[in-house]
């Protein structure tokens, strides 16, 4: 029997506390529900296109976002004032921020995500390692170093080369790589210091390195009491630890290692007794043929789409679905993975100039429609990209039979869109897709710098 | 002051009774779900198995998908089913272990809702249906209390059924069914209050159609008069034939002092969602009708009466109309006054057509003569006995009261490819083959639709059945469209 659910808090006026293409994309699928989306956006981007495509805008504060985007109480101020039923944090900004989720609660407000308890447990690295061991997931080797000694003792299990990690650290800040026993001492100091200082948080723990890794992660959607895994994802791709593509499923795992990840990811998510999206983020050890847990995303991810295109759901409608307190409508049964979809990150940078971003006035934007072709944005012709966030501009998401397909579609997509006005990483996909290494599949996560540094990034203009 | 719940009725009613059964398809439904879900409707009516037929028949679509993918669209509202408990799509009866199986299926795949129709209140079989539905898991059984206008129909009449519904654990609420519109608001101070005394505290809908602008006005009092749920339409799928118009009946309510907790802003975009289909898709719009004394004579709905008058022109009989008409009255008290209800209407009409254009009861459909058989139950009064006897004394009588017994389940399964699940069972059973494997080779239904894409979607079509237009350009102020051929079929916009 299929449940229905009298006893659930409706959400009727949704505030979207976030900006750009993931603002865009809430406002979306609010329209389609019938759920009336109110923006929060700062001074900068009161007249972009996701304040334009919601039912209304509110402002939230000036430009700069530790007033606006990143600050809990001028959130709650801008969904009281507006009467909202409920907050929608999108990603980044305060979207894994517990005290925004304690904020909303305290009010009477829906926080669009997983409850306060699961943020600070996944919120802080050695907690969620420890939820990671207790519910039986493989963590990389590794452990908490307090001071030297106890360091050393870890390095000794652990062997070399490892990591030192910030505990508050994450997205690649934080880490710093040791090759033997004598740069231990100095680089502990160094990391201990830094991570005090960017962080607020001194705490430092150690980890085996993995020198040739995939970054795999595994979606998963949980109502508190039942959770689902929607599937896995590769994101190896990637620059100094951000990711610029992206696809589902994860090719060349086997059967055996991706059905074990996605019953690990599950079980993280039932040992939290998890509601909402949630992303387990593991790392394959290519030459063990194993994988270990890295860390949980408390979000909607950039990337969800992959994961959209391949299961036909619609993520950010099951994540207001739980938030309103329904239990699953999907079954772990009813998930079947279609084709393969991939996802390109078009970011105003300038990829020749060290990827440095590259604010400005759109002038053009062309964008590539046909079945299995998805663009995910929040600019037009005369948008502004403004200096103070993310550089992310579209994301274009290609849905095909299997990989090859996919891969070739994109080529031919990405052959089609313009975004004209200010430099956009472009050229870069363009390159990367007509890669015989990438186009085999599989590859590692530091095969995009061996990928930039060999070859003339000019040439591919 | 009320609290007075809503019930919508376009999906199903408001389709058949506007849009002939046919207007709506998988997609349409898909789109305006989670809509309707936000609205706050206590109920839809869903689907009968007129609709499912016409899913398989006309659109190609499996209605037990629509039906699964809806429900997980919408999981709060309930989804209700009408049904008379002897047939499932054709209109031969089924085993009523079939009808069980049906009843199963139903509720496994989404529906928590039914409605018993027996528009010949015959109450050993609503009971009986209503015990089977409750033995599949109905969470809401409805009986309905079909009203007309006759010498037998009077208020005693429906609360004695009100009377026994109240008796049997299985029927959960009970709703007044005016499938005509002829209940006027100065008969309802009387009816209403009658049925609502002899409920036992069971739940009172009501559903009057809004055929000759009566239910308007009826609904306004409804509340005041013990009726705790009233059944609408949404925006082109209310009004005309269908249902009262949804906003303006919460309007009216409101204006009465009782209050309908529903979100406006949702049924709002419920409302437009209709108008831009039926815009769309050419659909005609229900519009407020003007009052007919006349329709009150004879309570042959609209289409019927369009249908009939087309048919005697097609014959030169023309000038026979009002003859008909009168004919009409005299076959259905011949008949034991049956309620103008599907499938009703069509039976005497067609019947007093033959009896006007030859011998009267020389020709008889097969329909009215299982009629009389008892096929579709016991009439609420006798059938005149010399009409009864000149109908069944004739060899086609003789052939269908032979007729073999319906075959059960286990039989069924043993006439079609083992391992067919049992929704398909149930469609083999019920439908011609070629219907059914039409349906299967057309896959799955498409599940969006947009109804202000729908002329940029036809241009497109239409364009790429075009192979000498390489390039378009479209610019208006607002907008600046391009397409053009490429090799790999991707598009440019």
């Amino acid at each position: 029997m299929v449940g229905r659910v009298a006893d659930s808090r409706r959400i009727g006026r949704l505030l979207i506390a976030n900006r750009g293409e993931i603002a865009a994309r809430v406002v979306r699928t609010c329209g389609r529900l019938g759920i009336e989306s109110v923006l929060a956006a700062s001074d900068a981007d009161l007249e972009s296109l996701p304040a334009r495509l919601a039912d209304r805008v509110v402002r939230l504060g000036p430009a700069n976002a530790a007033q606006s985007y990143l600050d809990p109480a001028a959130v709650v101020r801008a969904a009281q004032g507006v009467h909202a039923d409920a907050v929608h944090p999108g990603y980044g900004f305060l979207s894994e921020n517990p005290s925004l989720a304690r904020a909303c609660a305290a009010t009477g407000i829906v926080f669009v995500g997983p409850s306060p308890e699961s943020l600070e447990a996944v919120g802080d690295k050695l907690t969620a390692r420890s939820h990671a061991l207790a519910a039986g997931l493989p963590v990389v080797p590794g452990g908490e170093a307090a001071d030297l000694a106890q360091a050393q003792a870890v390095a000794a299990e652990v062997g070399y080369p490892l990591l030192v990690k910030a505990v508050g650290g994450g997205g690649g800040r934080g880490m710093k790589l040791v090759h033997g026993p004598d740069d231990l001492a100095h680089t502990l100091d160094l990391a201990v210091s830094e991570a005090a200082a960017a962080f607020g948080d001194p705490r430092v723990y150690l980890e085996r390195f993995v020198s040739s890794g995939r970054h795999v992660e595994v979606q998963v959607l949980g109502d508190g009491s039942r959770a689902v895994a929607l599937g896995d994802r590769d994101c190896s791709v990637q620059r100094r630890y951000q990711k610029l593509f992206e696809e589902a499923p994860a090719p060349l795992l086997g059967d055996g290692l991706r059905a074990e990840m996605a019953a690990a990811a599950l079980s993280l998510a039932e040992h939290l007794h998890y509601r909402g999206l949630g992303t387990v983020e593991l790392l394959v050890d290519r030459e063990r043929g194993t994988f270990y847990f890295l860390e949980m995303n408390a979000r909607i991810q950039v990337e969800h789409p992959v994961t959209e295109m391949v299961t036909g759901l619609d993520l950010v409608a099951e994540q207001l679905a739980v938030a309103e307190g329904l239990p699953l409508r999907i079954r772990q049964e009813d998930v079947v993975l279609t084709g393969h979809a991939v996802e390109c990150r078009i970011n105003a940078e300038d990829w020749a100039h060290g990827f440095r971003p590259s604010p400005g006035r759109i002038d053009r934007v062309v964008l590539p429609v046909g079945e299995g072709l998805r663009v995910d944005t929040h600019v037009q012709g005369g948008s502004v990209v403004p200096p103070y966030y993310d550089s992310l501009l579209a994301k274009l998401i290609v849905h095909g039979r299997d990989r090859d397909d996919a891969l070739a579609r994109a080529r031919a997509a990405l052959g089609l869109l313009r975004i004209d006005g200010v430099t956009t990483t472009v050229p870069v996909h363009q390159a990367l897709l007509a890669d015989p290494e990438f186009a085999a599949g599989g590859v590692d996560t530091a095969f995009f710098e061996r990928f930039l540094a060999s070859r003339d990034l000019v040439g591919v203009r | 002051m009320a609290d007075v719940g809503l019930v919508d009725v376009s999906l199903r009613d408001g389709n058949q009774s506007l849009w002939g059964a046919t207007g709506l398809r998988t997609a349409h439904v898909l789109q305006v779900a989670p809509l309707l879900e936000r609205v706050g409707f206590r109920a839809l009516d869903y689907s009968s198995s007129t609709a499912m037929g016409v899913a398989v028949r006309n659109h190609r679509e499996d209605p037990w998908e629509r039906l699964r993918l809806t429900r997980a669209a919408m999981p709060r509202t309930k989804l209700q089913f009408i049904g008379t408990g002897f047939r499932f799509i054709s209109w031969q009866n089924s085993h009523p272990d079939t009808m069980q199986l049906v009843y199963d299926r139903l509720v496994a795949n989404g529906i928590d809702r039914v409605v018993v129709l027996d528009p010949m209140h015959d109450m050993d079989a609503a009971r009986e249906t209503a015990r089977r539905l409750k033995q599949a898991g109905v969470e809401e059984v409805i009986g309905a209390l079909t009203f007309t206008i006759s010498v037998v129909h009077d208020d005693a009449f429906y609360a004695d059924l009100a009377r026994q519904m109240a008796e049997w654990p299985h029927f959960d609420r009970a709703y007044v069914k005016d499938p005509a519109g002829i209940l006027t608001a100065e008969r309802a101070r009387t009816l209403l209050p009658a049925i609502v005394a002899q409920l036992g505290g069971k739940s009172l809908e009501l559903h009057s159609h809004a055929t000759i602008g009566l239910s308007p006005l009826t609904y306004s009092i409804a509340p005041e008069l013990g009726v705790e749920v009233v059944q609408v339409g949404s925006g082109a799928l209310g009004n005309g034939s269908s249902l009262p118009e949804a906003r303006r009946t919460v309007a009216n309510l409101r204006e009465m002092g009782h209050r309908v907790d529903v979100d406006d802003r949702a049924l709002g975009l419920v409302c437009d969602f209709f108008d831009g289909l039926a815009a769309a898709d050419e659909l005609p719009v229900g519009q407020p009708q003007d009052f007919d004394a006349a329709f009150l004579h004879h309570q042959i709905a609209g289409g019927v009466m369009t249908t009939t008058r087309r048919q005697l022109q097609e014959i030169g009989m023309e000038h026979r109309f009002e003859a008909l008409v009168e004919e009409v009255g005299v076959v259905r008290a011949e008949m034991g006054y049956p309620i103008m209800v599907t499938p009703f209407p069509q039976m005497v009409v067609s019947q007093a057509l033959f009896n006007v254009i030859g011998e009267r009861y020389a020709n008889v459909p097969d329909q009215v003569i299982r009629y009389v058989l008892g096929s579709f139950g016991r009439p609420t009064t006798p059938i005149e006995p010399a009409v009864k006897d000149r109908i069944l004394d004739r060899p086609r009588a003789r052939e269908l009261a032979a007729e073999p017994p319906p075959p059960s389940p286990a039989e069924l399964r043993t006439r079609f490819p083992k391992g067919i699940s049992d929704e398909e069972l149930l469609l083999r059973a019920h439908m011609p083959e070629e219907q059914v494997d039409a349906m299967l080779a057309a896959g799955p239904a498409p599940r969006h639709f947009n109804p202000s894409l729908a002329p940029v979607l036809a241009l497109l079509g239409e364009l790429g059945s075009r192979s000498t237009v390489h390039d378009l350009a479209v610019a208006k102020p607002s907008l600046r469209m391009s397409v053009r051929r490429v090799s790999e079929g991707i598009s440019v916009a």
